[in-house]
């Protein structure tokens, strides 16, 4: 193998002169180039694989600027685009995730003076306080949102007629459905923990009734380092999800079985339902035997329905580069997906709730359960959005495969998340 | 791993003295090495997209950049980071554990697959071809595939044909069960990439004269015998290639897993290619992960370099 390198008559300093030189040459080369986000009038958007229906329906429907679209799915926008901010050539408008908790998010990319504030725009006006947080930074508002996701029962309608049961609205209620499905010989929940987030989804369910409605400023209290994941209702979330384990409610092996296999399962009525959040209904309506066979509920997170919250995510928005060259031009185009109607068709392109609603606007008749929360102020933002750190989301991931695995406790894992909650960020 | 060469230098006698070596230079220098600047273009190219970027972020080890702000030097923070980060510890004896576990079992595999194809049955290039067509699937392709075929379902992929053949007992959870999730990922890339350790061993076997097989027959020397002392001697330099194609692809694994469970679950198969990965673009750390990428290329190297030493010290010519 090394033979060729022993006749050939080229030296090792001569190669290391010549790989030398040429590398001088090729850093010359590249500081010359230049670059810079497309050319006057062309904007450049990078959006999300999630957001590509409303997006391409709106860049359509807007006329006043050519637009260069393309979209990736989620963990390659993480990469992609942010490597594209730190070498300082980002696309004019590119996909935001709203709050903080993730490397793309509204508050990290803020922080760092890569994003252009929105305020002034009118429809900033209309945002509801309670949703404020994943929106605002310091008071200034960076990121453009359609509305807000939820996460609920995704279940299955056949199942449950014949299992002779109705949508619950207390937890004792939820655990005597899952207890009839199971004795009629169908998995009562499909969970397909194998795909990292769908890990969170049911700690998510049940968190804003066990944490928020007893203590809505959990999360100031955090920050400050007067609570705890450990010393709070997460404990009792926890519990109340491996409660679900124990009595053999989930499919065998969630850690094995991936969110298609999950979805499938619903769809297909070998398990009742899935604990999942609206924006993938798309996924299981493909798989389902008609249109109309899936329905949704909020997961009763606690035995008095006064204390039933639920968890609403601002859904991932646009936000404009702060070096666009077509800074003007990329906030008007802002402005104009935060007009009502196009807020309104952005919802109903990816199955969310708008963020202000009129007359005209559509919600998808399955979210209709969730509205009074929504509208009652009994809805917060899914956890992360309010986190330091990008580091505790795949941590409380990680944590719940060790749980429902048996590697680890409740207490020992809300120990490792507070201790990352606390790392300087 | 013990020296054969005295075996087999007993079939085919001293090895060639430093007189046939100077004539075999003089001879390559004339007719076998072309003028060194035409692999210039290559190389240019080779600097510019591989050193030179390779080189220029080494930097960032030294600093704490997250991949958007200002960068400080920190100096060695990131490093003495590393070696007490238990999590980071824990992917590095996953790693040695997967590189054990392809490097013996794939090439086993190869060498048996190549063994049985190089003998004179009809299929053999038919064999040939099926037994290597995995290698050229993209890796997270496989992942995906085995993700079916590790559906823990009791009636479902290899839990399925497990209970057809009445092996029920053996179902598994592959993928979801934390003891298991590695060997799982290290069958894939075994069933991935046996077919490519057969290839190159096949091309060693190729290289072995029938006559001295022939002579060892006529010794008197069984089919056993006849490898250990002619085939395995004579195919010192495939098995070195092979040894350090898949140490060095086994070090660096990324794409199967990340595939196939993306660490999972919890941390139990997580490796240094995917800590490195997730620091740098799921928490922004881009510092921390440089270093990550550095002392993992380091350590790669240096296992490939004692790899050749040892290795090459027991080839003999044919």
């Amino acid at each position: 193998m090394t033979s060729s390198l022993r006749t050939a008559s080229l030296s090792r300093r001569g190669f290391l002169g010549l790989g030398g030189g040429i590398a001088a040459m090729g850093a010359l080369a590249a500081c010359g180039g230049t670059s810079g986000s497309g050319g006057a009038g062309k904007l450049q958007l990078v959006g999300v694989a999630d957001q590509q229906k409303a997006v391409e329906q709106l860049v359509n429907a807007y006329g006043k600027a050519e637009f260069e679209v393309s979209f990736a799915p989620t963990d390659q926008v993480q990469t992609s685009v942010r490597t594209r901010l730190g070498a300082g050539n980002a696309p004019d408008v590119h996909v935001v995730y709203p709050g903080n908790g993730s490397a793309m998010s509204m508050v990290q990319i803020s922080a760092a003076g890569l994003l252009a504030d929105l305020s002034d725009q009118p429809w900033v006006k209309r945002i509801p306080s309670t949703l404020k947080p994943a929106f605002q930074n310091d008071g200034k508002t960076y990121v453009y949102s359609a509305g807000s996701s939820v996460i609920g029962a995704v279940y299955n309608k056949k199942v449950f007629q014949d299992a002779g049961v109705e949508p619950p609205t207390t937890w004792s209620g939820f655990l005597d459905v899952c207890e009839k499905i199971k004795a009629e010989g169908t998995t009562p929940i499909a969970l397909g923990a194998q795909t990292p987030w769908v890990t969170q989804l049911i700690t998510y369910a049940l968190v804003p009734s066990t944490v928020y409605a007893k203590n809505p400023r959990f999360d100031e209290q955090m920050k400050a380092g007067s609570a705890s994941f450990a010393d709070s209702g997460w404990a009792e979330a926890l519990e109340m999800y491996l409660e679900l384990q124990k009595r053999g409610f989930f499919n065998d092996n969630p850690n094995g079985t991936t969110f298609e296999q999950q979805t499938a399962m619903v769809a297909t009525g070998k398990a009742a339902m899935a604990i999942q959040v609206s924006a993938v209904l798309p996924d299981f309506r493909k798989q389902a035997a008609a249109e109309d066979a899936l329905g949704m509920f909020p997961v009763p997170g606690a035995d008095d329905e006064k204390n039933c919250w639920i968890p609403a995510g601002v859904t991932v928005g646009l936000g404009v580069s702060a070096r666009s060259k077509n800074l003007d031009e990329a906030k008007a185009f802002l402005a104009f997906l935060g007009e009502q109607k196009n807020m309104n068709a952005w919802a109903e392109a990816v199955a969310c709730i708008p963020l202000t609603r009129d007359a005209s606007s559509k919600v998808d008749p399955v979210l209709e359960p969730f509205l009074p929360f929504i509208d009652g102020g009994k809805a917060v933002p899914f956890m992360d959005q309010a986190w330091p750190n990008a580091e505790i989301q795949p941590a409380h991931f990680a944590a719940v495969q060790e749980l429902l695995g048996g590697r680890t406790t409740i207490p020992e894992a809300l120990a490792g998340l507070d201790e990352i909650y606390r790392k300087k960020s | 791993m013990t020296s054969t060469i005295g075996s087999a230098t007993a079939t085919k006698g001293a090895a060639p003295g430093p007189g046939a070596a100077a004539r075999r230079r003089r001879r390559g220098r004339r007719f076998l090495t072309p003028p060194w600047w035409f692999a210039a273009p290559a190389l240019a190219v080779y600097a510019l997209v591989v050193l030179y970027p390779a080189l220029a972020g080494m930097v960032y080890a030294f600093t704490d950049w997250n991949g958007l702000g200002e960068r400080n030097f920190v100096g060695l923070d990131n490093f003495s980071r590393l070696f007490g980060d238990e999590s980071a510890r824990g992917s590095l004896l996953n790693t040695l554990l997967l590189t054990v576990a392809i490097v013996l079992v794939q090439n086993g595999i190869g060498l048996l697959l190549a063994l049985g194809v190089h003998t004179r049955i009809k299929s053999r290039s038919v064999l040939r071809v099926v037994f290597f067509a995995p290698a050229v699937v993209s890796p997270v392709m496989v992942a995906f595939l085995w993700k079916y075929i590790y559906n823990p379902a009791p009636d479902a992929g290899l839990n399925g044909i497990l209970g057809a053949v009445g092996l029920g007992g053996l179902r598994q959870d592959w993928l979801g069960d934390p003891g298991l999730a590695l060997w799982s990922v290290a069958g894939m890339v075994i069933w991935q990439f046996a077919g490519y350790s057969m290839v190159i061993f096949l091309a060693g076997l190729e290289g072995v004269p029938a006559e001295l097989h022939e002579a060892a027959m006529i010794d008197g020397a069984g089919r056993w015998q006849r490898f250990r002392h002619v085939t395995w001697p004579l195919l010192a330099p495939a098995v070195t290639i092979n040894l350090m194609l898949s140490t060095i692809g086994g070090l660096k694994l990324f794409d199967q897993v990340y595939a196939a469970t993306n660490g999972g679950p919890g941390y139990a198969s997580e490796t240094l290619s995917t800590v490195l990965y997730k620091q740098a673009f799921v928490f922004g750390n881009f510092g921390y992960s440089t270093a990550i990428a550095l002392v993992l290329a380091l350590f790669v190297a240096a296992v490939s370099m004692v790899q050749v030493y040892y290795l090459r010290g027991r080839e003999v010519s044919g």
